[in-house]
């Protein structure tokens, strides 16, 4: 079955004094090829666990995840589940091993035996990809915290993945680095055709996603299109929606009769242009 | 790279002469004959020969000489005490009394040669590390210990440890300014005069430092294992070594100047001589 399925979930971990601490129950999931899957939820939800199980770096204590089929226990599915799976995490300086930034896209296929040439071909088109190519031989170091995570993305991609998680992807970086990650994960989604898992505590990350599910202690709480998740996630998490759908919100207060769905700004304006038009 | 400044000694200064595109290995293994050499070597025509090789390469390095010397100033102070200690403890012939001690002509002779063989031990291993990037450092040194891991050494693991520690000294300097900065501005007091209040102080920028390399040993370790690395060995690298024919020529040159004279003036059996010389 293609797809990352989860059925019947739980994580618990052990704790001190073999205190057990549960961080996901019972959680069923089908994440769809070519789906833009967001994930939100308070600290100590079980975002980040719920991201690791779908790699193998963590298995479940009962329940089964399997990708395109392949259950991450089995220890001989595990290279090609990480091939498959490719992550980029919260901290962009923690996450790179290499001085140099065409090593550092290199490594990952550098561990799949690639040949040589095929490694130059990647690391060429995924530093294309992301806008890297004339920084290729800069250091780490030396880059913006955006363009740190944009390296992250290259080398996650140069292993050819059909999904991509990103565990906070944007939470350590300033204004323009974050939207430039968020168009970039749009086009790799829209034109790519790659499955993005994208979490998140900040909503306004989350608007492009094709579906949002929200976890609450452990549990999936709303699993809906954005425009319903943030109703729920305001009501029952205390999840502040993104901007622009409680203007909507503000707006039909008032007693405009705006499309309920409404999560970017460009549904906005079309939604104002046809109430304009229908008013005149 | 504010903080780049601090790390003069032997940093990398990148450049286009000779010595720079020379590959990395023949620059290892012409620093290992010369050190061995003059390690192994009291005579003169050792030591001179080398130290001219060693003026040649930063001629040909096109580093000026001022730039190699500055930063070692403590260096010096360890050059000359050396060559005071080796004139007036060493036995032999009188050269001229200073009160109750005596300078002898072999003293003298043993601090000359002394003081040469550290300027050589020091030039050499500046100069290598000025004109080869650490990247390209750490690739020889892997290339060239290879073979030790048929016997079990893991060269790979020691390469990928060279690699990440490269890649983390500029993050750990930051974060160490970083920390330092919040202390100062709590008003830590890290221009005390006395040692212990400063030693104090100091213990407070490293314990978070150590602290945070930890926290993100572990988010590297994650990340890696995400990426499938699995310890074994890297058999593509994107930018392999290539030995060119201006690498064989240095190569012979180094050999000429500092093995074979070793070989003409101790013959084969240079190791047994050189450890009775020792003593």
């Amino acid at each position: 079955m293609q797809g990352i399925l989860l059925s019947n979930v739980t994580k618990e971990f052990t704790g001190v004094q073999n205190s057990k601490t549960c961080a996901l129950k019972d959680i069923s999931l089908h994440i769809k090829p070519g789906e833009f899957v967001g994930i939100a939820g308070k600290n100590g939800s079980g975002k980040t666990t719920l991201a690791r199980l779908l790699n193998g770096l963590l298995l479940p204590s009962a329940g089964k995840v399997t990708v395109n089929g392949m259950d991450t226990r089995a220890r001989r599915h595990i290279r090609e589940i990480r091939r498959l799976v490719a992550m980029v995490f919260q901290n962009p300086d923690n996450q790179l091993v290499s001085p140099v930034i065409e090593e550092e896209v290199a490594f990952g296929p550098e561990n799949l035996n690639l040949p040589e040439d095929e490694i130059e071909h990647r690391v060429e088109k995924v530093l294309q990809i992301v806008g890297l190519s004339e920084l290729r031989q800069m250091s780490p170091h030396m880059l913006s915290g955006g363009q740190k995570q944009r390296v992250a993305i290259a080398a996650a991609l140069a292993m050819q993945p059909d999904y991509l998680v990103l565990d906070e992807p944007t939470s350590m970086l300033d204004q323009s680095g974050r939207q430039m990650i968020l168009e970039y994960l749009q086009i790799l989604n829209k034109q790519q055709g790659l499955t993005i898992i994208l979490i998140s505590h900040n909503m306004e990350d989350l608007t492009g996603a094709d579906r949002l599910i929200l976890l609450q202690e452990g549990s999936i709480l709303c699993d809906a299109p954005p425009w319903e998740a943030f109703n729920r996630g305001e009501k029952h998490l205390d999840l502040k929606p993104p901007g622009i759908v409680l203007l909507a919100q503000m707006l039909r207060k008032r007693g405009y009769l705006l499309d309920k769905r409404i999560t970017t700004l460009e549904q906005m304006e079309n939604s104002i242009c046809r109430l304009l038009r229908s008013t005149t | 790279m504010k903080m780049m400044k601090r790390t003069k000694l032997g940093r990398y200064i990148p450049g286009t002469s000779i010595i720079h595109q020379l590959d990395p290995r023949t620059k290892l293994l012409g620093w290992l004959a010369m050190v061995t050499a003059i390690l192994v070597s009291y005579s003169w025509p050792v030591l001179l020969l080398n130290t001219a090789l060693i003026f040649v390469v930063i001629y040909l390095a096109q580093t000026s000489l001022s730039s190699v010397m500055r930063g070692v100033k403590w260096l010096w102070l360890v050059f000359i005490c050396s060559f005071l200690a080796q004139c007036i403890c060493t036995q032999g012939a009188p050269l001229f009394n200073l009160g109750p001690l005596t300078v002898t002509v072999e003293g003298v002779y043993r601090g000359l040669s002394t003081f040469l063989r550290l300027l050589i031990l020091f030039l050499s291993s500046t100069i290598l590390t000025m004109t080869t990037s650490p990247m390209k450092l750490a690739r020889g040194l892997e290339a060239l210990l290879a073979p030790l891991a048929r016997l079990g050494v893991p060269v790979n693991q020691f390469a990928m440890l060279i690699t990440i520690s490269l890649r983390f000294i500029p993050t750990l300097l930051e974060e160490a300014e970083t920390i330092t900065r919040a202390q100062k501005s709590r008003g830590a007091p890290f221009t005390s005069p006395k040692k212990l209040v400063r030693l104090k102080t100091s213990l407070a920028v490293l314990i978070p430092l150590v602290v945070g390399s930890l926290q993100r040993a572990t988010d590297l370790a994650t990340a890696m294992e995400s990426r499938c690395y699995s310890g074994g060995p890297h058999h593509s690298r994107t930018r392999k070594l290539r030995f060119y024919r201006c690498d064989l020529a240095a190569l012979c040159v180094s050999i000429a100047v500092s093995i074979l004279p070793l070989i003409c003036i101790y013959g084969l059996d240079l190791p047994v001589q050189s450890l009775q010389g020792l003593r």
